[in-house]
């Protein structure tokens, strides 16, 4: 608070504006029991290094340790000094964010060390600056993953398992578990590689078969061996499919993965092929094709493999890249096929009989091939050829490193702009509780003046626990002044809806940190001359309406009553008798005569609290009429 | 956009023009100069300082209000001497003076009256001070009532517009108001 402390008396003068429109007159102006606490000058050793600063810039936060009287615990009476075993150089950015409201993260310091400075000065460090904070977050995240991966390795071993389901599933995701994973996942590996060679070999042709002059290919004239082979590698692939099902921790998900696709589609074609051997040779083609789904068996390998895994996530994540890299290719495609076309119409026995037949020339000659199938004859066609073949260069070349480059980077941008429109709505969150909590304040104040002259009222000595400083009285006294202008009442905020707002007094008062974060919040917003416009306006939500069945102040009707405000009659007058003729003066306004009353009883027994009470429903007040 | 740094006057000829202590001044001045490096302050800024007293209300209409009464050569921004002068004058001057500058405060167009708009104006940006969270609810009546009250009051020859004499002798005549003057002097 102290840093907005010096325009304070620049808002409570200009409310001076509102005095002459007041409904009701001002309450008088708290008097503070401690006069003029000077400033002076604090010096605090860490380390070595001496700093000095004024109290003042300390106490701005007084949720941190330097700003609150933690710090007493730090003090040597000897040297007169508040002594820190800390970093300094750290604590230089600690000291600076007192004085300047921002917390800067210095980038060649390492990130537990600064956290850990944070900590012991109670620094939230989300309040880090926002030309650090993007720094501070990368920093900690790459520190976590590497943490986490530190912890994985080592904690594959630990885990207790707890049944044979669990056990199958780590020993399935990570091979290293065990010599019965390891086991597996080499006769797993081993049968892929059989299995594919198989399906390679079955195709060659195997020489002539002695007697004839046919060549028939492998698969063909070792059938049986073939058959064999491949029914011992899908019965293996079948097990191992169905142990993963049973072992997933959820199957559902299991099922939908890509990896188990990819299994299914591997075995499918040769049990297909079981059931339609029997079937006539129609469909006998159809089975042929789904041969050609068993190649997929070479993406099993991926899961012994990194590399393939890293790959594939590669391509998916920079999938509009390389779609923009298709799109523009197909672009420059037909259009120069097309250009192709018209130019070699004419051309007898041409071989770009259309355009789609044009596309097969372009791409070759794109992609500098050049198979030469396919050429042009006229002049006009081989100067396109021409340019084609070189802007193919340029097309092809290009985006493939700008690419590789744009996926690493867009990747992370990605990331990075998603978390930070989390991060802001969450921030955003944090500066609307923090705002909610200074009017909390003042009305938790209230509450507290409020308790305070009941206790007073019923004989009670109230427990003097008012420590509020010079300036958080005075603001509070501004809010009140400005109540009576308006005649109107501070509530919480959580009351709102279109209609009559209720006051909450049977909730207690919220705690004095949500105040403390108010000023917290204050001096985030403030820069120096800094456009911060992150602060909106309370439009309060229409929303949450909280009903209590608790009194609902209804205002008086006689308020027109010229009469009451010059019936009002200040209690720092020096009223001996609380009980006195006043009350009959100001009868006419219920409402707010017993606050003046406990405003009286207030200055009377504790001059030292604000009068900023505006009294409650008529409930408590009534009784000392 | 040019970075304006503006040097005040010796804190002794402040100290003269004003009615504060060398001490206030040093501690306003550092506060002033610690929100505002430039050492002038615009009224964005001002709006936003403002809105830290209120914040649960609407400030920036009040503030805009505030501000163009403060800023006497109008220049759009308002300097440290111009600040404690102005204030000098509202915390410590005299009645007179302080209800010439809520006078002036009110008198949005300068031209030495008080219309009724220019009062709904005032009015509903201070009850834009409070905010939604306020009870009883506040709606056009209570703003348009409110006026009415304060012109019935002031307003002696009931031609519509309250020019300066009434205004003084309006506010004169009402105890409460002289006494709530006082209320504001801020201890620093």
């Amino acid at each position: 608070m102290a840093a907005v402390a010096a325009w304070l008396p620049f808002a409570r003068a200009a409310a001076i504006g509102w005095v002459p429109v007041a409904q009701q007159p001002m309450p008088p102006p708290p008097v503070n029991r401690e006069h003029n606490r000077t400033d002076d000058l604090m010096k605090i050793n860490v380390s070595g290094r001496r700093f000095e600063t004024w109290r003042n810039t300390l106490e701005k936060y007084p949720d941190t340790l330097l700003g609150s009287n933690e710090k007493e615990f730090f003090y040597d009476e000897d040297a007169k000094e508040y002594f820190f075993d800390r970093d300094p150089d750290i604590f230089r950015n600690v000291l600076n964010y007192y004085r300047t409201g921002k917390l800067h993260y210095p980038k060649h310091e390492c990130i537990t060390a600064y956290d850990e400075e944070l900590a012991f000065f109670g620094i939230m460090p989300d309040i880090i600056g926002d030309c650090c904070y993007e720094d501070y977050r990368d920093r900690k995240r790459e520190n976590n993953e590497r943490l986490l991966d530190d912890k994985d390795s080592e904690d594959g071993d630990n885990v207790p398992l707890a049944s044979m389901r669990e056990k199958l599933w780590r020993a399935f995701e990570n091979p290293q578990t065990g010599t019965a994973a390891l086991v597996f996942y080499y006769v797993t590996g081993f049968f892929i590689a059989v299995s594919v060679m198989g399906n390679v070999v079955e195709t060659v042709p195997c020489g002539i078969v002695p007697g004839t002059f046919d060549n028939p290919s492998c698969g063909d004239r070792y059938e049986k061996v073939f058959f064999v082979v491949d029914t011992a590698c899908v019965m293996i692939f079948s097990v191992e499919y169905l142990l993963r099902l049973y072992a997933a921790p959820d199957r559902c998900k299991y099922m939908r993965s890509i990896m188990s696709v990819i299994d299914v589609v591997a075995i499918l074609p040769y049990y297909i092929g079981l059931f339609l051997t029997e079937e006539n040779d129609d469909v006998s083609g159809a089975f042929v094709t789904l041969r050609v789904f068993r190649v997929f068996r070479i993406f099993k390998f991926s899961r012994h493999s990194q590399g393939l895994r890293i790959l594939g996530y590669t391509l998916k994540s920079c999938a509009s890249e390389l779609g923009f890299l298709v799109f523009s290719l197909a672009m420059a495609i037909i259009i120069f096929a097309t250009i192709m076309f018209y130019a070699e119409k004419n051309v007898e026995n041409t071989k770009f009989t259309s355009i789609p037949a044009a596309f097969w020339y372009t791409i070759v000659t794109m992609t500098t091939l050049g198979y030469g199938d396919i050429v042009p004859n006229t002049i006009t066609g081989k100067c396109v050829g021409g340019i084609c073949s070189l802007s193919g260069v340029l097309v092809i070349a290009l985006p493939v490193p700008v690419i590789v480059s744009n996926f690493s980077r867009i990747y992370h941008q990605n990331q990075r702009a998603d978390k930070r429109k989390s991060q802001k709505k969450a921030r955003l969150a944090r500066i609307r509780m923090a705002k909610n909590a200074s009017g909390a304040a003042f009305v938790a104040r209230k509450k507290k003046e409020e308790e305070r002259i009941r206790l007073q009222e019923l004989g009670q000595e109230p427990e003097d626990k008012d420590d509020a400083d010079v300036f958080e009285l005075q603001h509070h006294h501004l809010l009140s002044c400005l109540e009576k202008t308006t005649d109107r009442e501070f509530t919480d905020m959580d009351v709102n809806y279109n209609g009559q707002p209720t006051k909450l007094l049977g909730t207690p008062p919220l705690t004095p940190t949500m105040s403390v974060r108010s000023r917290d919040n204050k001096n985030r917003t403030t820069g120096c001359c800094a456009r911060k416009s992150s602060r909106k306006p309370l439009k309060n939500s229409s929303d949450a309406e909280e009903l209590n069945d608790i009194s609902i102040r209804i205002p008086s009707s006689n308020r027109n009553s010229r009469s009451s405000l010059n019936a009002m009659s200040y209690p720092t007058s020096s009223n001996s008798r609380p009980n006195n003729i006043q009350t009959t003066a100001v009868v006419s306004m219920p409402n707010t005569s017993p606050g003046n009353m406990g405003n009286s009883q207030d200055s009377l027994h504790t001059p030292s609290t604000a009068s900023t009470v505006s009294p409650a429903g008529g409930v408590v007040r009534i009784s000392t009429l | 956009m040019q970075v304006v740094r503006y040097k005040p006057e010796g804190l002794d000829a402040l100290c003269r023009n004003t009615k504060f202590s060398r001490k206030e001044l040093q501690i306003m001045y550092r506060g002033f100069k610690q929100e505002c490096p430039t050492g002038i302050v615009n009224e964005e800024t001002f709006k936003e300082i403002y809105a830290q007293f209120f914040p649960q209300g609407e400030s920036s209409q009040y503030a805009h209000y505030v501000f163009s009464t403060f800023d006497r050569d109008n220049n759009g921004s308002i300097s440290f001497e111009e600040f404690v002068v102005g204030l000098s004058v509202l915390s410590r001057g005299s009645l007179q003076e302080k209800l010439q500058w809520a006078f002036s405060l009110y008198d949005i167009n300068n031209d030495g009256v008080i219309s009724k708009d220019e009062m709904t104006s005032i009015i509903t940006a201070i009850y834009d001070l409070m905010g939604r969270c306020s009870e009883p609810f506040v709606d056009e009546n209570t703003i348009r009532d409110h006026v009415d009250r304060v012109f019935q009051k002031m307003d002696l020859n009931k031609d519509g517009f309250i020019s300066m004499d009434e205004f003084m002798e309006a506010c004169r005549g009402d105890a409460s108001i002289s006494k709530s003057l006082g209320v504001f002097d801020t201890v620093l």
